[in-house]
C-alpha cells in the first residue's frame, strides 16, 4: 500500500510542478466560470422594451395602452415612448425597442363598428422573440372584442335573424372568454448559465487529466523508470494502481476545487453535497479509466496526447459542454447520454432544477458503466503496452 | 526564397500529425454543426404540451399551439415527463390541457388551462403571453359556436367549424406585423452565426496552441543547425511566421468552403470577406508566434493555449453575442480582436456592408496583428541569437 501510495505522491508532485496541469486543472474552469457569471449575471427571464404610438386616441386604444402596461406584464415589458410610428420604426430598427404597437387612427371606432383596422407590430430581424411576444400581446387583447364579432356572425350563419344582429352584439359583449390559462409553479427553479457552466467547464478542464496521465506514461517508458520500478520488489499492479491513484486524485481535487470556488465565490448551484461528491468521485474513475484505454491505445508519446486530445475534445462537444444541451434539438439531447460527463450535466442539471439527491442514480450508474467499459477494454489491450 | 523553403518545411511537419488535422479539419466542422443546429432552434419559445383526451376541442387547442410559429412545441405523454423536460432547461413552459375540457366548455363552464411554469411565474411571462394569446384565439371560436347554438337550431360542433372558418377567413380585429429592417445588427441565428465565430475562435486558439511547435522545434535544436548554415535569424523568423500564416489562411479557407456548401452560409461581399480572413489570420500568425516564444515547454502551450483561446473568444462575442451581455462586459470584451473580428462579420452576414463599411474594423485588427506580429517576431528573434 505504501508502495502505491509513493508512486501516486510522486506522480502527482510532477504534474502540479508543471504549470499548465495547475492552470487546465483548476485555474482555467475558475476563470471561464468567472466570464459566464459576469457575462449573465442571475438574468434568467426575458425581458424588452416597447413603445405604443397611439394614433387614435379612442377608449379601445387606451384600454391596450393600460394592458400593456399592467403590472402583470411588468417584468416582461418595459413601456417607453415613440413620437410616431417613424420614431418607433427607428427605435426598432436600431435596438432601442424590442418591438413597438402603432394604433390606426379610428381603431376604437372601427372596433365598435365591426370593421377591421388591425393594429400593427413593428419588429426587428434581430429580435424575433420580442416579436413574437408582442403580436402574442396584441392577439391577448383582441381575442375578447374578436369573440364579440365572432359569435354575432357565426349566429348569422347558423341562421339567426341578421335583423336581430344589435340585440345579438349585445348579449355577445356581456360574456366572456371560456378559456384561460392559470399560470402554476411547477415545482422546478430555472436553470440559470452558471449553475449549468460552472460544472460544464469543471468537467471539460478536468478531462485533461487523461492526456497529463497518458503523456506521463510515455515519458517514464522512454525515459527508463518504469523498468527500473519493475525491476524494484512491487508487482506491475501496484505500479498500474499507483498511477491510477494519481490521475484519479487530480481529476477528483480540479472537480472538487472547481465545485467549491463556483459555489461559494459565483453562488452556483452544483447539488446536494453527497450526490455530487458521488458524482465527482464516479467522474474520476471514469477520467482513471479513459486514461488507461489511451495509454494502452497509443503507442508513442506524441499519439497518446492526440488519442487524448481527441477523446478529451469528441467527449466535451457531444456531451453538451460547450453548448447549453438543453436548448439543442432532442438528437444532440440523446447523443450527449452516451457520453459520461453529458450524464453528469444530466444530474446536475437536474439538480439545479430542483430535483432531489434520487436524481443522481442513473447517471451515477451509467457513469461508472462508461468507466468500467473503457477500463475493461484497457484491460483486453494490455498487451499492447507489454509488448511496446 | 530561404524563408519559403523553411516555411514549406515547417508546413509539412505540422500538417503530417494526425491529431493537429483533427484541430484544424474535424472539430471546427463538428462544433459549427453544434452551435448551429442549436442556435437555430434558439430563435421560437419551447414549449410543452400534455395533450389531455383526444377529444375535438382538446385536439384542436393543442393543434393551434402547434402550430403557431412563437412556439416549438414538443407533446409529452404525461405531466411528469412534461416537468422533468422543463427542469432540465428544454421548455419555457408546459401546457397541461385537462382532460375535461370538452365536456367543461360544452357545458358552458369556464376552464382554466393550467400553464407550469419554472421558478417565479413573473420570470415567465414571454411563454405565458404566446400561450395565452392561442387559448384566447381559440376560446373565442368556442365562445362563438356556444353563442351560435344558443341562439340558433344548428348543433355545436356545425357552428364550431363555422366559427373556426370565419376566424380565418374573414378576421375582424386583425394583428398585422411589419419588419423594419432587413439587415440585423447581430449574426443571423443558426449556421451563419456558428461558421463566422468559430472561424475566429479556431484560427486564433489552434494559432496559439500550435505555439507548441515552435518550441519543439527550439527543444530539438533545429533552429540551432539552421543558423550554423548560411541562413539568417529573420529568415527563420520570417519562415515560422509564413508557416503560420498559411495554417492560419487554410483552416479559414476550409471552414468558409465547408461553410457555404454544408450549411449554406453566405459570407458577404467576397473581397471584403477575403480581407477579412486574411487579417485575421495575420492577427492568428503574431499570437502564435508569441505563444511559442511564452510558453517554456509544447506542454504548457497546448494545454493552456485552447484554455486561453476559448477565453478570449467568449470575451469576444464567439460563443454568445455581445449585444445580450452588459455593457461593461461588451467594452471589455473589445480589448480583444476577437470582437472586433466578429463585428466585422456581423456587418459582413448581416448588413450586406462590403470593404468600405468594414474598413474600420479591418484597420483596428491591422494594429492587433502589427502588433502582435512585431513583439512575436522580436522574441523569437531574440530567443533565436541568445544562446
Amino acid at each position: 500500500m505504501s508502495a502505491v501510495l509513493a508512486i501516486a505522491i510522486k506522480d502527482l508532485r510532477q504534474r502540479l510542478r508543471d504549470r499548465s496541469a495547475i492552470v487546465l486543472g483548476f485555474v482555467a474552469p475558475l476563470a471561464v466560470a468567472w466570464l459566464i457569471s459576469m457575462a449573465f449575471g442571475s438574468a434568467a427571464s426575458f425581458h424588452t422594451n416597447v413603445a405604443v404610438v397611439d394614433l387614435d386616441r379612442g377608449q379601445v386604444a387606451a384600454g391596450f395602452t393600460t394592458f400593456v402596461k399592467s403590472p402583470e406584464l411588468a417584468k416582461l415589458l418595459t413601456v417607453t415612448s415613440a413620437v410616431n410610428a417613424e420614431d418607433a420604426k427607428a427605435k426598432v430598427a436600431k435596438g432601442d425597442l424590442g418591438a413597438a404597437f402603432v394604433i390606426p387612427a379610428g381603431y376604437s371606432d372601427a372596433v365598435t363598428s365591426g370593421n377591421n383596422r388591425p393594429i400593427t407590430v413593428l419588429t426587428s430581424v434581430d429580435a424575433s422573440i420580442a416579436g413574437q411576444v408582442a403580436r402574442s400581446l396584441a392577439q391577448s387583447f383582441t381575442a375578447q372584442i374578436e369573440a364579440v364579432q365572432l359569435s354575432v356572425n357565426a349566429a348569422v350563419s347558423a341562421g339567426a335573424p341578421a335583423a336581430s344582429v344589435g340585440q345579438l352584439a349585445a348579449e355577445a359583449a356581456a360574456l366572456r372568454l371560456p378559456e384561460q390559462t392559470i399560470t402554476q409553479p411547477a415545482g422546478t427553479k430555472t436553470l440559470t448559465a452558471i449553475n449549468y457552466y460552472a460544472p460544464a467547464m469543471g468537467i471539460f478542464f478536468s478531462f485533461f487529466a487523461i492526456g497529463f496521465g497518458a503523456r506521463g506514461f510515455f515519458l517514464e517508458r522512454n525515459g527508463g523508470t518504469l523498468d527500473r520500478l519493475a525491476a524494484a520488489p512491487i508487482g506491475p499492479g501496484t505500479i498500474l494502481m499507483g498511477k491510477s491513484l494519481a490521475t484519479f486524485v487530480y481529476g477528483a481535487a480540479s472537480l472538487s476545487t472547481v465545485a467549491l470556488f463556483t459555489s461559494l465565490i459565483f453562488g452556483a448551484y452544483w447539488g446536494p453535497p453527497l450526490a455530487v461528491i458521488a458524482l465527482i468521485v464516479a467522474l474520476a474513475l471514469t477520467i482513471v479509466g479513459m486514461t488507461a484505454l489511451v495509454i494502452t491505445a497509443a503507442r508513442t508519446e506524441r499519439q497518446s496526447e492526440g488519442f487524448a486530445s481527441m477523446l478529451t475534445f469528441g467527449l466535451v462537444l457531444l456531451g453538451g459542454n460547450f453548448i447549453f444541451v438543453g436548448g439543442a434539438p432532442e438528437m444532440v439531447r440523446t447523443l450527449a447520454l452516451f457520453t459520461p460527463n453529458g450524464w453528469a450535466l444530466r444530474a446536475l442539471t437536474d439538480f439545479s432544477g430542483g430535483a432531489d439527491w434520487t436524481a443522481v442514480t442513473t447517471p451515477l450508474i451509467a457513469i461508472l458503466a462508461f468507466g468500467l467499459g473503457t477500463g475493461v477494454i484497457a484491460f483486453a489491450l494490455r498487451r499492447r503496452v507489454v509488448n511496446q | 526564397m530561404t524563408a519559403l523553403a523553411l516555411a514549406v518545411a515547417e508546413l509539412k511537419r505540422v500538417t503530417r500529425d494526425r491529431t493537429f488535422m483533427f484541430f484544424i479539419v474535424l472539430l471546427p466542422i463538428l462544433v459549427i454543426l453544434l452551435v448551429g443546429v442549436t442556435t437555430s432552434s434558439s430563435s421560437n419559445i419551447r414549449i410543452g404540451l400534455v395533450p389531455g383526451q383526444s377529444t375535438p376541442l382538446a385536439t384542436q387547442l393543442g393543434n393551434d399551439l402547434q402550430a403557431d410559429p412563437a412556439f416549438t412545441t414538443v407533446r409529452y405523454s404525461t405531466r411528469a415527463k412534461g416537468v422533468d423536460a422543463l427542469r432540465r432547461g428544454e421548455l419555457q413552459a408546459v401546457v397541461v390541457i385537462p382532460t375535461t375540457l370538452d365536456a367543461d366548455l360544452q357545458s358552458g363552464r369556464t376552464t382554466q388551462i393550467p400553464v407550469l411554469v419554472s421558478g417565479a411565474i413573473e420570470n415567465n411571462q414571454a411563454a405565458v403571453t404566446g400561450i395565452s394569446s392561442v387559448v384566447a384565439r381559440h376560446g373565442a371560436t368556442v365562445q362563438a359556436a356556444l353563442f351560435a347554438t344558443t341562439h340558433t337550431s344548428r348543433a355545436f360542433a356545425e357552428n364550431l367549424v363555422t366559427a373556426r372558418t370565419l376566424q380565418r377567413e374573414a378576421p375582424v380585429v386583425a394583428v398585422r406585423t411589419e419588419v423594419v429592417n432587413s439587415k440585423g445588427v447581430v449574426l443571423p441565428v443558426g449556421y451563419s452565426y456558428s461558421a463566422p465565430t468559430m472561424l475566429v475562435l479556431f484560427v486564433f486558439l489552434n494559432a496559439v496552441a500550435g505555439g507548441a511547435a515552435i518550441i519543439q522545434t527550439r527543444k530539438y535544436g533545429v533552429f540551432a543547425r539552421a543558423l550554423a548554415a548560411p541562413i539568417r535569424p529573420r529568415d527563420l523568423v520570417l519562415g515560422e511566421g509564413l508557416c503560420y500564416f498559411a495554417l492560419a489562411l487554410i483552416q479559414s479557407v476550409l471552414i468558409v468552403v465547408v461553410g457555404a456548401v454544408m450549411f449554406d452560409v453566405s459570407w458577404g461581399d467576397p473581397a471584403a470577406a477575403v480581407a477579412l480572413v486574411g487579417m485575421w489570420a495575420l492577427v492568428g500568425t503574431g499570437a502564435g508566434i508569441l505563444s511559442g516564444t511564452l510558453f517554456r515547454t509544447p506542454e504548457q502551450a497546448g494545454a493552456i493555449g485552447p484554455a486561453v483561446g476559448i477565453a478570449f473568444a467568449m470575451l469576444g462575442g464567439c460563443m454568445w453575442p455581445l449585444e445580450i451581455v452588459p455593457q461593461s462586459v461588451r467594452l471589455a470584451g473589445h480589448a480583444f480582436p476577437h470582437a472586433w473580428a466578429v463585428d466585422a462579420w456581423t456587418n459582413l452576414l448581416s448588413r450586406g456592408g462590403g470593404l468600405a463599411e468594414i474598413g474600420g474594423y479591418l484597420g483596428i485588427l491591422a494594429a492587433y496583428a502589427v502588433g502582435l506580429l512585431a513583439i512575436a517576431s522580436l522574441r523569437l528573434r531574440r530567443s533565436l541569437v541568445t544562446p
